[in-house]
């Protein structure tokens, strides 16, 4: 590929695959993709495309140490990720467990909605979420995310507002402190594979919360929180700040395309 | 179930939305489907000036800017588009064309497609970055634009469409659409008349053909030079190599064997059945080389052309080892390819074969000579070369060789001539020209091309001419650009990072000055510097004073040139690009701009400068006490010169505290110095001379060539640098244990010294002990030949010759117990105490600064020495090249001088009727079966001399070249290579009387002069020739 992000793009500003740096790749995404589960979603970011079903709450299953003692409060959410071989580049042959990279993810999403969902709803229960990856092209654990909103939205579980989940990177020469008289910055939106292998990347997932009480209508501006941020590359500290925004501002937009989605479908059900 | 595929319909941007798939092998040889997205655009400006609509749609990046508008609004026309053209070249015009794009004269307001960048960086990634580079410059106005990207020029590729094929089509599109687009869009008030054509250049033919179909201008690459002012030396600048093949088509004998396929390498690599290295070419035989592979502690030898199979010094290449019946000793002769293959004819391409028989005769013997002695049984492996992993090639600087043009030169013919590159290790270049007479006595670059099977030489194109030969302008240009050394002037982003004030700089007066801040003020200590005569850089300087106590505080003070130059400006990138400043006689190659250099971070005597110091309180003994680092305000008294400041030392009236300090200094460095000795450090040698350039016409020329000498004094200054050094190194190594810039010189194995020990125990029965630094240091000390003086200075030069050279490295590269430096016995060394002339030292001032806590006029100088591993490696690398090439350069530039020096001397002489030659001593260095080297200490030269260059009781020194030269049929040799004597004598003559014995270290009267090759294939070049006379005892 003649073009690489850390060499061509300060002469191009455009990325590998001709977008600009604001832009996200095309997001679709359905619900209620399986009527066997309790809720399900099928989300494409690109070439990352997932799976998503929820099943539950259901009873909390017996001789669940984890569950016995946490659930007594309120629900135990599972997470159970599952990276098909044949999504990478690569056809893998797994043996049967999980590898290093699916479980990372599946904690990362058990803490996420463990703590995101209303589960004090539902004591003595379990919540499982299982993820299938159909094609991975970047920005996993934030397409792994979106998908699972959309699926326990579908679900009917109770939450306080979507949690989308997106990423964000610096191009440039991430690695050495920024400089004060040189105010370039680079940052890149919604990062695909190729990109995530060069660049230093983070995974930000906003939520915000649903407006109540009599001025809600009245105030435009939403409040927005980060629930979850993860980063598991190396990149100077004054690039951070650059990075956040960037990334939530790409979860504001996630946002929109998704509440699009779930009002747009017609449930059956 | 609902079918789970993407459903385009539904979304607006999903139509603009494609994929590019294509398959890739790996190096493990799977094979890999890609599949990328691609999304297709509209707001891809044409970045054409005369563009109306282009500039509102035009996307802004992350800071809100918009990339600047490239091609210009009144491009230039030529005779056959009066209106002014935009260019669009594809791949192949770039491939044979790059030099032209590059040339100041033409080729302006460029359309670069990305589809074309993509190819050629596949195809060839050196002429991909001299793209690169091209685009970043404003002036030749290239605009990259992103066909791929845009909807409208986006191309699929059709169904049994090859990929060239489809790239053409990409090529043609583009233009179609910048044509309708202009059209459409072009400024109102401009007329129609002013809309430029859009030409797109392209060798193939086909493509040429479908352009016509289509209707869009395309020309190929030579007609549309043609058409150019000054077509006929633009010509010359198009690659050579593609046309010819084509030309020749299946015309070929194949003179070399194929290279193994990539796939075979690889597998052979792992196996270790193959060896990768770089090749090198002995200076005294182009037929053998040398590769070092990681598997041998001995490098292998490539003998002869085929085996070499088309490499080219300094290339990467993959050998295999040979079976052991072909394994031979390397040669003990003397084969330069000018006397070897004097007539080839370069434009007889049918009838060459790969080895002439003279070259076949002269390696026959040398087999021969292998097997005779295989009594004494050391045939050494030998290796042929069966895959170039990466090319080296470069530019080279050469002359046409006069005796390859045609009889009839006149005119415009194109004709194949070759040029003779300067170094000799690159064989000769096959170049076709229409200029050849004009090109005959200059200085001239060139590149390679390509070296095919079916061709004995590379074949290569004319890039420019640099003037007359010998001018002083050309033979200078001609240095730089083959020690690849930056030379052009600085650019004006450079110079704006200068301070404002110019030379007018001053160290603010107020001591609340940002600028004093963390500085100590020292300006009422006694510093003194002491450098060579007439330098006008001064780095550095000193002082020592007594304190109460009784010890003595003394002082190490650098230019603080890191106040200055801020990391990451333009002009300390091009400071890291320099690396160095190179020195040659009468020219000094810059790293920073003048005005620092020689005025505000040059410590001048009686003025105020920042300096960045280093303090030990010492004992008398010289013992240090306790050591420390500031920033620094001082104001030296007095700048000598070493041989000044020797003489006011040694003025015993002179009382004064300076030169008291000054004694103190004196004293301490030959403490330090023995102590160092002590510790086993290196006294080595190099063959230097110093020019004293006066040029007063007047004198013998030959008066400025001095050999070096040592005063107290330089040693006095070296001392305290070494020690300076040894302190910071330690500093800094210990704040930054992994982005340390430190320098090492690795012990060296013990077989690169297994030659000469050899040589040392037969000729002189001496044992060089190399177990360690130190015991080198001693066995070295004691070779001492009464009756010669200069042998143990010889041995010394030959025993520097076997060990590796210092380098630049960042500490997480190494072990700590590697960091040694073998030469100064020193367990670390770094580079601090000239940073106005090495960017390394500058790099070791701003860890230093960070290390001991400085923050600088912004706090920023904290962070400046923060660096990671990975660019500081790419920094090491780059200075550690400059550093090597300055001193080729700098030595190149001196042996040139030497050189003009005799020839001035000769013809001053002849004109008073004598004889153009200097008889010297010399000392023989190396001795083989047809020649011997001889080194002259009074001029720092060695030389080949040949069997036809020993005068026999008898000769006459007054012989011309070509006199000489009809001797050597006459001439026989004797060659002991057990004792490393040769008797020459004329053929016929037994009397030993009558002929000449010469041996290894041997003292020789030589006669040295400088001849001009009148006749034959070296015509018109300038050699210094040495005569050996006879011994001398």
């Amino acid at each position: 590929m003649p073009l690489d992000t850390s060499t061509t793009y300060p002469l191009t500003k455009l990325r590998l695959d001709g977008r600009r740096w604001n832009e996200l790749r095309l997001l679709q995404a359905q619900i209620s993709t399986n009527p066997a589960s309790s809720g399900s979603s099928y989300l494409a970011m690109g070439n990352t495309t997932i799976m998503c079903s929820v099943h539950g709450p259901a009873e909390g299953r017996r001789g669940d140490a984890t569950g016995g003692s946490a659930g007594s409060s309120g629900a135990v959410v599972e997470v159970d990720v599952n990276v098909a071989g044949f999504a990478g580049v690569d056809r893998k042959r797994r043996a049967g467990g999980s590898d290093r990279q699916s479980s990372r993810i599946a904690t990362t999403l058990r803490a996420a909605f463990q703590s995101h969902l209303h589960t004090y709803l539902y004591p003595h229960s379990t919540i499982s979420i299982h993820v299938s990856v159909l094609s991975a092209d970047g920005s996993l654990l934030a397409a792994a995310i979106n998908a699972c909103t959309l699926a326990l939205v579908d679900a009917g579980i109770p939450m306080p507002g979507l949690l989308c989940g997106c990423t964000a990177g610096m191009s440039g020469s991430a690695s050495t402190p920024r400089d004060p008289h040189n105010d370039e910055l680079d940052p890149l939106l919604d990062l695909s594979l190729p990109e995530e292998q060069e660049l230093p990347f983070l995974t930000v997932g906003t939520t915000s919360s649903i407006p109540v009480g009599e001025n809600a209508m009245d105030t435009d501006e939403e409040e927005m929180k980060v629930s979850m941020l993860n980063m598991d590359s190396k990149v100077h500290c004054s690039y951070v700040e650059t990075m956040l925004a960037v990334g939530i501002d790409g979860c504001k937009q996630i946002r929109e395309i998704m509440e699009g989605i779930v009002k747009g479908s017609k449930r059956l059900r | 179930m609902k079918s789970l595929r993407r459903d385009v319909s539904a979304d607006p941007h999903a139509a603009n939305v494609t994929s590019k798939v294509f398959v890739r092998s790996t190096k493990s040889g799977k094979v890999q489907k890609i599949v990328r997205e691609l999304y297709l655009r509209q707001d891809i400006p044409c970045s054409s000036k005369l563009c109306s609509t282009c500039p509102y749609l035009a996307p802004t990046d992350a800071n809100g800017n918009i990339a600047p508008f490239v091609l210009s609004d009144q491009p230039a026309g030529t005779s056959d588009f009066p209106r002014g053209h935009y260019l669009v070249p594809d791949t192949n015009a770039l491939l044979n064309g790059m030099d032209l794009f590059e040339h100041t004269g033409a080729f302006y307001d460029v359309i670069i497609l990305q589809t074309v960048l993509e190819e050629l960086r596949n195809q060839s990634l050196p002429l991909y970055n001299r793209l690169l580079s091209l685009i970043k410059t404003d002036e030749k106005r290239f605009y990259l634009f992103f066909n791929e990207f845009r909807l409208e020029t986006h191309v699929r590729r059709a169904q049994d469409e090859s990929i060239n094929d489809r790239n053409d089509r990409a090529v043609r599109a583009v233009a179609t659409w910048y044509s309708e687009h202009l059209r459409a869009t072009i400024r109102k008030g401009k007329k129609e008349k002013s809309i430029p054509a859009i030409v797109v250049i392209t060798d193939d033919k086909d493509s040429l053909r479908k352009a016509k179909d289509e209707g869009v201008t395309a020309l190929s690459l030579p007609e549309y030079v043609a058409s150019l002012d000054d077509s006929d030396r633009l010509l010359d600048m198009i690659n050579e190599s593609r046309e010819a093949r084509e030309a020749k088509g299946a015309r070929g004998e194949l003179f070399y064997p194929e290279y193994y396929t990539m796939s075979k390498l690889q597998t052979g690599l792992r196996a270790g059945t193959l060896h990768q290295g770089v090749f090198n070419v002995s200076p005294y035989n182009y037929l053998e080389g040398s590769v070092n592979v990681a598997a041998f502690d001995k490098p292998l030898l490539i003998l002869g052309r085929e085996n070499s199979n088309r490499s080219i010094a300094g290339d990467a290449v993959v050998i295999e080892v040979l079976p052991k019946d072909q394994w031979k000793s390397p040669s003990t002769k003397i084969v330069e390819e000018e006397t070897v293959t004097k007539n080839d004819n370069p434009d007889a391409g049918d009838t060459e074969a790969v080895v002439t028989e003279r070259e076949r005769r002269a390696l026959q013997e040398e087999v021969k000579q292998a097997h005779g002695r295989n009594s004494e049984g050391k045939p050494q492996p030998t290796a042929k070369v069966v895959g170039v992993m990466k090319r080296n090639w470069r530019q080279y600087v050469g002359h046409v060789d006069s005796g390859s043009t045609g009889q009839a030169a006149s005119g415009r013919r194109q004709q194949t001539v070759f040029v003779l590159p300067m170094d000799k290790r690159v064989p000769k270049i096959r170049v076709r020209t229409r200029q050849a007479s004009e090109l005959l006595g200059q200085r001239i670059l060139v590149t390679i091309d390509a070296w095919d099977r079916d061709s004995r030489y590379p074949t290569g194109h004319f890039i420019r001419s640099l003037g007359e030969l010998e001018t002083k302008g050309a033979e200078t240009e001609a240095l730089l650009l083959e020690y690849d050394v930056q030379y052009k002037p600085f650019p004006k982003v450079v110079l704006d990072c200068l301070p404002a004030e110019g030379h007018d700089w001053k160290v603010p007066a107020s001591k609340d000055d940002i600028g004093w801040k963390g500085r100590r003020d020292l300006r009422d200590l006694l510093i003194c510097s002491i450098d060579p005569p007439g330098c006008q850089d001064i780095d550095d300087a000193l002082h020592a004073r007594p304190l109460p106590n009784g010890n003595f505080e003394v002082g190490v003070h650098i230019a603080d040139v890191s106040h200055f130059v801020k990391p990451n400006n333009a002009m300390d990138l091009e400071a890291s690009v320099r690396g160095t400043t190179v020195y040659l006689v009468d020219k000094r190659i810059d790293m920073l701009p003048h005005l620092l250099g020689t005025d505000l971070c040059s410590l001048k005597p009686y003025v105020e400068r920042y300096a960045f110091s280093v303090l030990w309180e010492m004992t008398p003994n010289a013992e240090v006490v306790s050591s420390s680092f500031t920033k620094s305000v001082i104001r030296s008294r007095e700048a000598f010169s070493y041989e000044k400041a020797q003489k006011r030392i040694d003025d015993a009236s002179q009382k004064d505290e300076l030169t008291e300090s000054m004694r103190t200094l004196l004293r301490f460095s030959k403490i330090l110095r023995q102590k160092r000795m002590d510790a086993g450090a290196l006294n080595l040698a190099s063959p230097e001379v110093r020019i004293e350039a006066d040029n007063d016409e007047v004198g013998d020329p030959l008066t400025d060539v001095k050999t070096k000498s040592m005063l107290a004094t330089n040693s006095l200054v070296e001392e305290f640098m070494l020690h300076a050094n040894i302190t910071v190194a330690s500093k800094i190594y210990d704040t930054f244990s992994q982005t340390a810039l430190l320098r090492r010189h690795a012990t060296p194995p013990p077989q690169n010294f297994e030659d000469l020990t050899n040589q040392l125990s037969k000729k002189r029965n001496m044992r060089l002990d190399v177990s360690s630094s130190g015991a080198l240091a001693d066995s070295l000390d004691k070779f001492v030949d009464p009756e010669n003086p200069f042998f143990n200075t010889l041995v010394r030069i030959l025993a520097t010759r076997c060990m590796t050279s210092a380098e630049y490295f960042s500490a997480g590269a190494h072990a700590e117990p590697e960091f040694r430096h073998y030469g100064l016995a020193s367990p670390i060394y770094t580079h601090f105490t000239s940073p106005i002339r090495r960017y390394a030292d500058l790099l070791v001032h701003r860890q230093l600064a960070s290390a001991i806590g400085y923050e600088g006029e912004n706090g920023r100088a904290q962070v400046e020495g923060v660096m990671t591993r990975n660019r500081l490696e790419d920094i090491c690398r780059n200075i550690n090249y400059r550093h090597r090439n300055a001193q080729f350069a700098g030595r190149a530039s001196i042996e040139y001088y030497v050189g003009q020096a005799l020839k001035a001397r000769g013809e001053k002489m002849s004109s008073d009727g004598g004889d153009g030659g200097i008889e010297e001593d010399g000392y023989v260095m190396r001795v083989f079966e047809n020649g011997v080297v001889v080194f002259v200490p009074r001029f720092g030269i060695e030389g080949v001399v040949r069997l036809e260059d020993f005068v026999l009781p008898g000769d006459s020194t007054l012989r011309s070249v070509e006199e000489r030269r009809e001797l050597i049929v006459r001439r026989e040799s004797d060659f002991d290579n057990e004792e490393y004597t040769i008797h020459v004598s004329d053929k016929g003559q037994t009397d030993k009387n009558r002929g000449m014995t010469v041996e290894l270290f041997q003292r020789v009267k030589v006669n040295v002069s400088s001849v001009k090759e009148e006749s034959g294939r070296g015509a018109g070049k300038r050699r210094v020739r040495i005569l050996v006379l006879g011994g001398a005892k």
